[in-house]
């Protein structure tokens, strides 16, 4: 395969010059809510021309999505449509169904973010885009399959003519979401409307996506409306981009113009909120060097800087949290034996210490977060906090010792009892380990809720009247609220909008600087932990891949794994983004060759 | 790896149960609610706290229930009847509003046809008419309805008591504990609860309706169980729940103060959806002639004992069936409007 | 597969085997088996009082007694010479040839209920979820929960007592007003409309069409004295089967492919060819004759969608399979309906029984007598429909609600497919997975409820055996009505877990 033979881009002035095959004006769209109709978008108008990538960006409630489902008339039923939307020259908001039946995967597809949940579980996938295929042409069942085989092979399924025959579950995640592009593509689409392709899929198999959307996009000429709330996605792919914020549009431009001038303030904070990564360290794999596309790791840095780095091993002092040899698995039922998720984990976190967990899905990082505040049973090796191994306690005798660390989820929604007031939640540690009367329950309450930057009165509220960033303060306040000296973060702000997310790792650094603790920071984003963390350990299929300083890390990974990550996560900088690219299709060349 | 590859029924069932109770929602797909708009709006964290009051859960769901059409009516029915026929013959001692008794035979007035009328509305001698031993069958049709609604009370409660119970320790504790309630559970659900009831109901109805009435409730409860289990074993998976464990709430205090409340809409659902179920129960049992005794009496004990009368005195046969359907009916449509009160994704959305 | 089956059949022998240990411990001590003797005496009484004693074993201790029991069921489990008798009944009868007697009849009113009330409840209940917040939906929905509160006993003794007197006396003399004919019309009409939907102008399209059809068909009916000599007759048939053949192709695969709609055609003209050539065979024919004829049909079904369907053989030939067995029961409808006059004949003018499950001493040839066991269903099955009914639209509203808000129908949606490929392919399957486990306990309790209802209608089933053992404290038949219904319970539940795994590729039996 040698695609990337493909011109690298088109130039906006030869785009321009083409008629545009979507013309969207002043598109609005209302969800009639208790009877109330309510803006989810209007005054929406862009161009879309052949074979060019336009991004809609927004964060949570901008309206991207639902003015994109308006195209195709697929709204909810209390939603409704306004305004024009012409592909060439027909006329969509307002079109009749069996009208819009026959545009739709034809000659506009779409991919839906979540692969999963977006095939139907009962159906072969061949049979998915066999059927799609017969929709719309008069091809026999024969033929259909044919082409739904080759279609499988175009988008570089290992096996078409036996997986034909395999139903979605039988799929890994990014052979899903590529078994849906493959449905998209079936009959030749002018558009391809994509919804947040990649924001289900682990980076590197987000990366690998991309790519694929980058290729076919090139050879199909196809043009792509992605709809995304990903930066690094945005840079990585598109040509031209729409920033919407609460239904309307705020900023449109040229993708490198975007990054390198962004003229509306929201588009500014919405880019400075997005982590970069490489910011703070000052670049990513700076070892490693693509000439004429091939590899050259520079060994030597990497030398220096681990030398420089056991010079700042300090002996003596009693780590926050260590972590020695550590196994766990999930107990076996009947005929299954136990299977093993973590495998011999070691590490050290010292006091005052950030230490970053970093690893894709399955990799164990959230098991190894429960297992360290004694939510889970470890089957072999020691969890020491401050000094103390946890494994081997019982139930009663861990209770004085639970106030020495503490746990933030992921999930803000989740984490907090629904039937609770924010006060309850926030001050029932207080309650179980220092048995406070009511009054000075309540002010120890109101300090921490001032800690965290909410309103002293939240305290009577009820989880489902705050936002999921004021949730996860409150999270966070609950955590700290036996001031304890090591805190876990599982992926605390996976679940929140960008500029919330940097808000609240904002109050997490100021709160670590000014109490000092250790913390355990779990993510799959390597830019938010390095805006963090001081330390990075790298986990992949429950194996320590890698441990080092950030910096070390970053800079000069020594795992093939680490690299492949570093250079799958997108960055927000188109230019910066085109360089990475490469080293990674080069990284990848040279594990393929080694 | 997909958490479908165990394949246990009964599991399936709960799933299918609780899809039975959130059947009235619109859920994903359907755009957003009023809440999610206002806090996409606020989505900006640190934001100007709305002004609006705190709303608790339990105000909520009362708001919601009383929109809840049906539920009212059903509410006002119930009430109704429960007022009509506890003042009307009186209850325990205390004299009501209506002079004849349930028990006292008399001559038969008009053939013994009911001198109900509507249009003008006059309650007449016998408004119900009277049965073939000439006794007042309004009296003993109120009589019954309080024997009935006393014993549907009896069953729901101790039905749900035992239910929330054995649901709660099994879901909770999971492993042998869970493995030996549900297996137990399995081995009664086998049993028909008709048949259950049939075989034991003559003999303990002989001592009086409240044995009865709990006997009953030791029968019904394995539904709740099933359904108590399997919120137990999602809820225990959440991460408040995880949260609580962490700074060391014990076993006891995050059942009953973090998962039980969780689960009250679903408890108190089933205890309503109980009530009806006993009293067709009950009314099934006496009419096979295994439930209530003389001298008690229930409703459905009065169509049993009018059967052979039904061609030449329907209205025997008609007043109590009547009111079985109407308590029946009322206490569904409670339910209904709390199944929809309770669940949390309830958005009535109008096209 | 095997493995799943071996290891729910333990789990269930041993389940099975502690619930006849609670009920057996219960009815035995659920009276004194004497009761009945009170007011007797003499040496009668100790006659009778000696040969009960010997036949339940009284002078044993209850636990031996239920070795001994146990026992009998073990003779019918390990075939070991002794014969299978199930225990005795307190006269000393064995109970097996008891049980055999009354199965048939039970079994066959509560799997032909449960059938109906699935159709009928499924086809409702999708309706009502594709019409979500109509006024059909909420009629059904308050119809559903009218239903939730009936009393079996009730419901079945006023069936038994006004629709079966009235419609005997009407079937008698069948005529109706004009102003009847007209209010039926309506009524369809009505229903017609709120069902199909749409805007104010195409309901009262189809209030009109629907009224007009109804009232014009009833009046040809009764001017024809249909309702006497009822019969679809040859040029019934031959409409019917054209209509039948277009409409599962519409169901199933649309207009768009014409081979397939050619294929079904095919397939009705052949069936009707079949119906002719095989008429004398069908004037009086047995089971084995009635089962080859299918067979037939079925394979002459799938020839002529192979031949016709041409590239589209596979989807050709499962509707050439449906149309083909669709015809048969037309067929077999149209010959139940001709033996209907001879039948109500023979029952003094009153088609309609409420008593019995057969009628005695019936001789007639195979359709008089089928049709006299539908004739005896009609009441019991309504009403163990009515109530089963209301759960299976319920849980299929329900769960094709949450299937209609799943992402794969937006795809299916997005990827323009009809609106009937969406609901057929891609809902409806997904719909009725959840409906399988509902009809496994159903079933268990349409059991039950057969046991009120067989009361009421005063059948000799499983059910009055049952309560008369109850009744009787004699625990050998109570007993053999349990393993019945709890084995029942049981193989269905594994039914609809095998069922589960067929629908659901993600569930892998084990």
């Amino acid at each position: 395969m040698t695609m990337n033979k493909y011109p690298q881009t088109f130039t906006d002035e030869t785009r321009l010059a083409d008629e545009p095959i979507l013309t969207v004006k002043d598109l609005g769209v209302d969800f009639n809510v208790e009877n109330t109709w309510m803006m989810a978008a209007e005054g929406v108008s862009y161009d879309i021309h052949p074979g060019e990538i336009l991004a809609i960006v927004g964060e949570s409630g901008s309206g991207k999505s639902m003015s994109s489902m308006a195209l195709l008339g697929l709204l909810p039923r209390n939603g409704r449509s306004t305004g024009s939307a012409r592909l060439l020259g027909q006329e969509l908001i307002g079109a009749s169904q069996s009208k819009l039946r026959k545009i739709r995967g034809n000659d506009i597809a779409m991919i839906f973010q979540e692969p999963m949940t977006a095939l139907n579980p009962v159906l072969t996938v061949g049979e998915q885009i066999k059927e799609v295929i017969e929709q719309h042409t008069e091809a026999s069942p024969a033929r259909a399959k044919e082409r739904a085989v080759e279609l499988l092979r175009m988008v570089e399924i290992p096996d078409p003519e036996q997986r034909y025959e395999s139903f979605p579950h039988q799929f890994s995640g990014g052979q899903r979401q590529r078994a849906m592009i493959a449905i998209a593509l079936a009959n030749d689409p002018i558009l391809l409307i994509a919804d947040e392709p990649t924001t289900a899929l682990d980076v590197t198999v987000q990366a690998e996506v991309l790519e694929l959307l980058r290729k076919l996009n090139r050879r199909l000429n196809s043009a792509v409306l992605l709809i995304t709330h990903d930066m690094g996605v945005v840079a990585d792919l598109a040509d031209r981009v729409v920033v919407m914020e609460q239904g309307k549009i705020v900023e449109t431009a040229p993708a490198k113009a975007l990054f390198a001038s962004p003229r509306e303030p929201y588009t500014r904070r919405l880019l400075d909120a997005v982590p970069h990564l490489g910011s703070r360290v000052g670049g990513v794999l700076v070892d490693v060097e693509v000439v004429d596309g091939a590899l050259q790791i520079h060994e030597r840095y990497a030398e220096t800087d681990r030398l420089r780095r056991q010079e700042h091993h300090d002996a003596g002092t009693v780590p926050a949290l260590e972590l020695a040899n550590v196994d766990i698995a999930y107990p076996g039922r009947f005929r299954h034996p136990p299977t093993k998720v973590v495998h011999d984990v070691s590490f050290t976190i010292n006091p005052g210490e950030v230490m970053g967990l970093v690893g894709e899905s399955g990799s164990g990082k959230s098991t190894i977060a429960r297992a360290v505040t004694g939510l889970l049973k470890t089957s072999a090796g020691r969890v020491s906090i401050a000094g103390t191994d946890i494994t081997r306690l019982t139930t009663r005798q861990l209770l004085p010792l639970r106030k020495k660390f503490a746990i933030v989820f992921q999930d803000p929604a989740a984490s907090l009892n629904p039937r609770l007031s924010i006060g309850d939640s926030i001050g029932e540690p207080l309650y179980l380990h220092e048995k406070l009367s009511r009054t000075a329950l309540n002010k120890r309450v109101e300090a921490l809720l001032e800690d965290v930057h909410l309103p002293v009165h939240f305290r009577n509220r009820y989880p489902h009247e705050l936002s999921g960033g004021q949730r996860q303060r409150v999270g966070i306040a609950r955590a700290l609220s036996l001031r304890p000296s090591l805190l876990v973060a599982d992926e605390p702000t996976s679940a929140l909008d960008v500029s919330v997310q940097s808000k609240v790792l904002a109050l997490l650094q100021e709160l670590q600087r000014e109490q000092g603790f250790a913390c355990l920071f779990v993510s799959h984003d390597l830019a938010v932990v390095e805006l963090l963390a001081s330390h990075i350990a790298v986990l992949r299929e429950g194996h320590m891949v890698e441990q080092g300083s950030t910096e070390q890390v970053l800079l000069h990974p020594q795992a093939a794994y680490t690299r492949k990550l570093l250079a799958a996560a997108p960055v927000p900088d188109p230019d910066e983004q085109a360089i990475r690219r490469n080293q990674r299709l080069a990284l990848l060349g040279a594990g393929a060759a080694g | 790896m997909d958490k479908h590859t165990n394949s246990d029924s009964r599991a399936r069932l709960e799933l299918a149960e609780r899809n039975l109770q959130t059947q009235d929602t619109e859920i994903s797909t359907s755009g957003p609610t009023l809440d999610q708009v206002d806090q996409a709006r606020n989505s900006g964290a640190g934001s100007a706290p709305r002004n609006t009051e705190a709303k608790s859960q339990g105000r909520l769901i009362r708001e919601r229930f009383f929109h809840h059409r049906g539920a009212l009516a059903g509410m006002a029915l119930l009430a109704l009847i429960i007022i009509l026929a506890f003042s009307s013959i009186g209850f325990a001692g205390i004299p009501g509003w209506w002079d004849k008794e349930y028990d006292v035979l008399a001559d038969r007035f008009n053939e013994g046809k009911p001198t109900l009328s509507l249009w003008p509305f006059s309650l007449g001698e016998h408004p119900f008419g009277q049965d073939v031993l000439g006794r007042d069958y309004f009296a003993l049709t109120m009589r019954g309805i309080q024997t009935s609604l006393i014993i549907a009370f009896i069953v729901g409660m101790v039905g749900t008591a035992i239910g929330t119970l054995i649901g709660a320790v099994a879901g909770y504790f999971r492993g042998w504990t869970e493995a030996v309630l549900m297996r137990f559970t399995d081995v009664v659900i086998t049993i028909p609860t008709l048949v259950i009831a049939a075989v034991m109901a003559g003999i303990v109805a002989r001592s009086g309706i409240i044995p009865f009435a709990v006997f009953l409730g030791l029968i019904s409860w394995t539904g709740l169980a099933r359904i108590v289990r399997g919120e137990f074993l999602s809820l225990r998976e959440k991460e408040f729940v995880e949260s609580a464990k962490s700074v060391g709430a014990k076993s006891a205090r995050i059942i009953v103060r973090h998962i039980l409340p969780n689960t009250v809409g679903v408890i108190i659902v089933s205890a309503t959806l109980a009530i009806s179920g006993a009293i067709l129960l009950e009314t099934a049992l006496s009419f096979l002639g295994l439930g209530v005794k003389a001298p008690d009496t229930s409703l459905g004990k009065a169509i049993n004992d009018n059967r052979s009368a039904l061609t030449t005195r329907p209205w025997l046969f008609l007043w109590p069936g009547v009111f079985i359907v109407a308590i029946a009916l009322a206490v569904n449509f409670i339910g209904d409007g709390l199944r929809d009160a309770f669940d949390p994704k309830q958005t009535r959305v109008k096209q | 597969m095997f493995y799943f089956i071996a290891k729910r059949t333990v789990i269930s022998f041993f389940i099975m085997f502690a619930a006849t240990t609670l009920m057996y411990f219960l009815t035995i001590s659920s009276g004194d088996p004497f009761e009945d003797l009170g007011e007797t005496s003499g040496p009668e009484k100790a006659a009778i009082v000696a040969a009960r004693t010997a036949a339940l074993n009284l002078d044993q201790p209850p636990l031996m007694r239920y070795l001994l029991w146990l026992q009998e069921v073990g003779y019918c489990i390990v075939p070991g010479g002794v014969q299978c008798t199930l225990g005795t009944d307190r006269v000393g009868n064995a109970v097996l040839p008891q049980l055999e007697n009354a199965i048939g009849s039970t079994f066959r009113l509560v799997i032909v209920a449960t059938v109906v009330a699935l159709f009928l409840g499924v086809l409702v209940g999708i309706v009502t979820a594709l019409r979500q917040y109509s006024t059909f939906d909420y009629s059904v929905t308050f119809i559903a929960f009218v239903l939730f509160s009936l009393p079996l006993f009730w419901l079945s003794t006023l069936l038994k007592q006004y629709v079966a007197i009235d419609l005997n006396t009407w079937l008698a003399n069948p005529q109706l007003s004009y102003l009847a004919i007209a209010g039926f019309g309506l009524v369809a009409g009505l229903i017609w409309s709120v069902v199909i939907g749409g805007d104010r102008r195409r309901r009262l399209t189809v209030f009109g069409t629907a009224a007009i059809a109804t009232s014009v068909t009833l009046f040809v009916l009764l001017v024809t004295d249909w309702f006497i000599n009822p019969a679809l007759g040859p040029i019934g048939i031959l409409v019917a089967s054209a209509a039948v053949a277009l409409g599962w192709v519409a169901l199933l695969a649309g207009f768009r492919r014409r081979r397939i709609t050619y294929a079904a055609l095919a397939t009705a003209a052949a069936g009707y060819v079949g119906y002719l050539a095989t008429a004398p065979l069908m004037t009086d024919p047995n089971w084995l004759i009635v089962l080859a004829l299918l067979v037939t049909t079925i394979l002459v079904s799938l020839a002529v969608g192979t031949i016709v369907g041409g590239p589209y053989a596979g989807q050709a030939r499962r509707i050439s399979v449906v149309v083909g067995v669709s015809i048969g029961l037309l067929v077999v409808a149209d010959r139940m309906l001709q033996a209907y006059p001879t039948l109500s004949a023979k029952a003094g003018g009153r088609p309609i029984p409420t008593t019995g499950s057969e009628s005695v001493n019936l001789a007639g040839n195979f359709w008089v007598i089928n049709l006299d066991y539908a004739l005896h269903l009609l009441l019991p099955t309504m009403a163990l429909t009515l109530i089963s009914f209301a759960t299976y639209t319920r849980y299929t509203r329900a769960s094709q609600l949450d299937v209609m808000n799943q992402d794969y129908i937006r795809t299916a949606r997005a990827k323009g497919l009809s609106e009937r490929t969406v609901l057929v392919k891609h809902a409806f399957r997904n719909a009725m997975i959840p409906i399988t486990t509902l009809m496994a306990f159903d079933f268990a309790g349409v059991l039950g409820g057969a046991v009120i209802t067989e009361t009421v209608f005063g059948w000799n089933g499983m059910g009055k055996m049952f309560v008369d053992a109850i009744g009787n404290v004699d625990p050998a038949p109570v007993m053999a009505f349990f393993i019945v219904v709890g084995s029942a319970a049981v193989l269905f539940n594994m039914l609809a877990d095998i069922a589960y795994a067929f629908l659901d590729p993600r569930i892998t039996l084990s």
